[in-house]
């Protein structure tokens, strides 16, 4: 069996075809060739697509058919000189950075509050999770109703003698993005702790005891062995709310519409707007575009950064 | 066990390779020519149905479906054409329906927006070739001139009205007649009876502008409607030749000052632009507040948050001056529009000559307590319009301001930067300036 292995590997590394027929793959090429019917997929129902849209961002399409012509960067050149469209753009990074730090910070907290022997421990994270498991717009559209200026969040204020706190949540436009950036992390802190749940769980408890040994205090084992140690659900949590931020559409739109203004507009909100209300589909296909790419761009500079403080177990 | 080779694994040649590569370019082109129209066949070709039988698809708005339900039955036993009716919110319809013209999906008769309110109205549709052209229906003579000005593109009539809707002030009875306050019929006395009921401790005006303000254009279109169209029925003409603008003309100062007195009076919901229409709507039927401003066919949903429905509620035509015979009440044609690639264009057509009988026309109107879209003698017979009838009757009507604008972006525009002229963010000049410059990028 050795020997078959052997003669089996052996060409792969020296190229020549063992028959010498023309028209044969080298075995070289042999993996290539089977990631092939793969790429074709792929290629059909990602690379088209995208591809298609892309093209679509330099034209003036309007969403009919006929009527459709090249405009090359104008759509771009418009993006970052329309002041609704910076504003958006605005919006959406201070979305993605807020929620992405406050909601990063949140469940890992609620994590290590709940990485305990507590007996309602599983209650508990059922209750913090449960938000996470519901539609964005049902989550929207209850918050609207609690923090309508009369609503029950007013209400609750007013009883507390605490009028000063009662705020027009949703129509000032100075709160309305903060309220939103709160709405999104509600919801969603749960999702982050339970990664980090899935973290803690995963290192080994041998090196606290050893830490506690030598004297380490709960925030020094905290910082100096567990917050390391959780590097890579930090990675998963952050980029995965990093990236939905950065799309943020559905809060947005069931709760404001991108209102009071363009107060809580984002890319996502101004794209689906100029493609389904203007009917400048050619313009939203270039915002998304430029939404990709900040995308992926803020991605890999956090994945790049993150990975600089990974450590070994 | 026979020895796992190279050989025995898998050798494509590469000609399959080469294939496979060229397929993956042959894809990558076709998106980059993903905008090429071939659809060249004759929308006509694909009807089968021109006996007059077969299936019509309609996409109508949920009011429409409500004033043609009673209309269905006589009109399947009566063609034999059934109907397969979809219906949404208009904003939905306005966001879904240029998708569907594109994608060829789009029903067989569907609503439009009129004029050029939007990038779904008459005027964009029928002059992008995307709607029937109607001009030779019976029913076509019975347009009225205010009505055809939305409904036509040089000379072709591409909707069909359904009916025409109202904007009006409706307030609460019980309210009222509490606090002993007669109907204002003046700019002077609409603001007596706010402060009237500002001092009862309630809402004077409710108003939600939460979730795209929809409800500010309203006071827009009354308060032009009287202080601009009425002395002036030309402007739009004169707006279209460059003659004026948002801005070069007092009277849109004047409109947006005296909607901003309403809240600088503290008549207006409180909070206004966190409150959502709905909210406002109910604080009306329940007496927290005394009026608000809708469109007749949004009367319905207002009489479902009241536990004695319609007897609630009674309705004025907002004032915007102070001579009371010379307000006006905006209306504004429903229209419906056939696909230009309607698969039954023959049901289609019978479906509009039924709903053109004056019978129907009348079962129509009753039904959704709005006003009659055809001028065919029909004589309106529902109680809750009949305070506002004096004035249709008397021609003093007036087309919403927004229809003859070029593109519905300076509509949205208003809609949008109107909520930051409410929460003085910006001023009536910049508003109106940001309004112009939506205007002069013309018809799409």
């Amino acid at each position: 069996m050795t020997s078959a292995v052997t003669t089996a590997t052996s060409p792969r590394t020296t190229g020549p075809t063992p028959s010498g027929r023309k028209g044969r793959l080298t075995p070289g090429g042999v993996p290539y060739a089977l990631l092939l019917p793969a790429f074709v997929l792929y290629a059909m129902v990602v690379l088209y697509p995208t591809l298609s849209g892309a093209v679509y961002a330099f034209t003036d399409w309007t969403g009919r058919a006929d009527g459709t012509n090249f405009i090359g960067w104008a759509n771009f050149v418009e993006i970052f000189s329309d002041v609704a469209a910076r504003s958006a753009l605005r919006n959406s990074l201070i979305i993605a950075v807020s929620v992405t730090v406050v909601q990063t910070l949140v469940g890992l907290a609620l994590a290590l509050a709940l990485h305990t022997s507590l007996v309602t421990r599983n209650v508990l994270r059922t209750l913090f999770f449960a938000p996470a498991l519901l539609p964005p717009v049902i989550i929207a559209f209850l918050w609207t109703f609690i923090l309508t200026p009369q609503g029950p969040l007013n209400r609750v204020l007013r009883g507390l003698g605490l009028d000063f706190l009662a705020q027009n949540w949703l129509g000032d436009s100075s709160l309305a993005l903060w309220t939103v950036i709160g709405v999104v992390i509600w919801q969603s802190a749960g999702l982050t702790m339970v990664i980090y749940l899935a973290g803690l769980q995963g290192i080994p408890t041998e090196l606290n005891e050893s830490a506690a040994l030598d004297g380490a205090s709960w925030w020094q084992r905290t910082r100096l062995v567990t917050v390391p140690l959780l590097i890579p659900a930090t990675t998963v949590a952050m980029s995965l709310t990093l990236i939905s931020s950065l799309k943020l559409f559905d809060q947005v739109f069931a709760m404001t519409g991108g209102g009071p203004g363009y107060a809580t507009e984002t890319l996502s909100v101004i794209m689906y707007k100029e493609a389904f209300v203007s009917g400048r589909f050619g313009y939203s296909t270039a915002i998304a575009l430029v939404l990709t790419m900040i995308v992926f761009a803020f991605t890999m500079v956090q994945l790049g950064a993150l990975r600089r403080f990974d450590v070994d177990r | 066990m026979s020895p796992i080779t190279s050989e025995t694994r898998f050798t494509p040649s590469r000609r399959a390779l080469l294939l496979g590569g060229a397929g993956f370019g042959a894809l990558t082109l076709a998106g980059c020519g993903g905008f090429v129209n071939d659809d060249d066949g004759d929308p006509g070709e694909q009807s089968g149905s021109g006996d007059g039988g077969g299936t019509v698809t309609a996409y109508l708005s949920t009011e429409q479906n409500t004033g043609i339900e009673p209309l269905v039955e006589p009109f399947t036993a009566d063609s034999g054409v059934e109907l397969d009716i979809t219906s949404v919110a208009v904003p939905d319809m306005n966001q879904q329906l240029a998708v569907q013209l594109s994608s060829g999906t789009a029903a067989d008769i569907f609503r439009v927006s009129p004029g050029y309110s939007s990038n779904v109205a008459a005027g964009v549709l029928g002059s992008g070739g995307d709607l029937l052209d109607l001009s030779d229906a019976a029913w076509a003579a019975n347009i009225d001139d205010g009505t055809r000005a939305l409904s036509d593109v040089d000379g072709k009539t591409f909707a069909f009205p359904v009916a025409r809707n109202s904007l009006v002030m409706a307030y609460n009875l019980a309210v009222f007649d509490e606090l002993g306050l007669e109907p204002p019929t003046t700019w002077t006395e609409l603001l007596d009876v706010s402060q009237a009921l500002t001092d009862s401790g309630r809402t004077a005006i409710s108003h939600g502008l939460s979730g795209g303000a929809i409800y500010l254009q309203f006071y827009v279109y009354i308060l032009a409607g009287t202080l601009l169209y009425g002395p002036n029925p030309d402007l739009d003409a004169q707006m279209r030749a460059g003659e004026t603008s948002f801005t070069d003309e007092p009277g849109w100062t004047e409109v947006f000052t005296k909607y901003l007195e309403l809240r600088d009076r503290g008549y207006f919901t409180e909070g206004a632009l966190g409150v959502s229409p709905d909210q406002a709507m109910q604080d009306l039927a329940t007496g927290a507040a005394g009026m608000t401003v809708l469109t007749n066919s949004g009367l319905p949903a207002l009489y479902e948050y009241s536990e004695t429905g319609a007897e609630a509620f009674s309705i004025l035509a907002m004032p915007a001056g102070d001579d009371a015979d010379a307000t006006l009440m905006p209306t504004a044609p429903d229209f419906l529009a056939v696909n230009a690639a309607a698969t039954n264009p023959d049901g289609t057509r019978a479906l509009l000559e039924f709903l053109a009988e004056p019978a129907n026309v009348e079962t129509y109107a009753n039904t959704l307590a709005v006003l009659p879209g055809l001028d065919v003698g029909v004589q309106v017979d529902n109680p809750a319009l009949e305070p506002v009838l004096p004035l249709v009757e008397a021609g003093r009507t007036v087309s919403y301001a927004n229809y003859l604008w070029p593109n519905g972006d300076v509509q949205q525009t208003m809609l949008q930067s109107g909520q930051q002229l409410y929460a003085d963010e910006i001023t009536i000049a910049d508003l109106l300036a940001q309004m112009d410059a939506e205007y002069a990028k013309g018809t799409p």
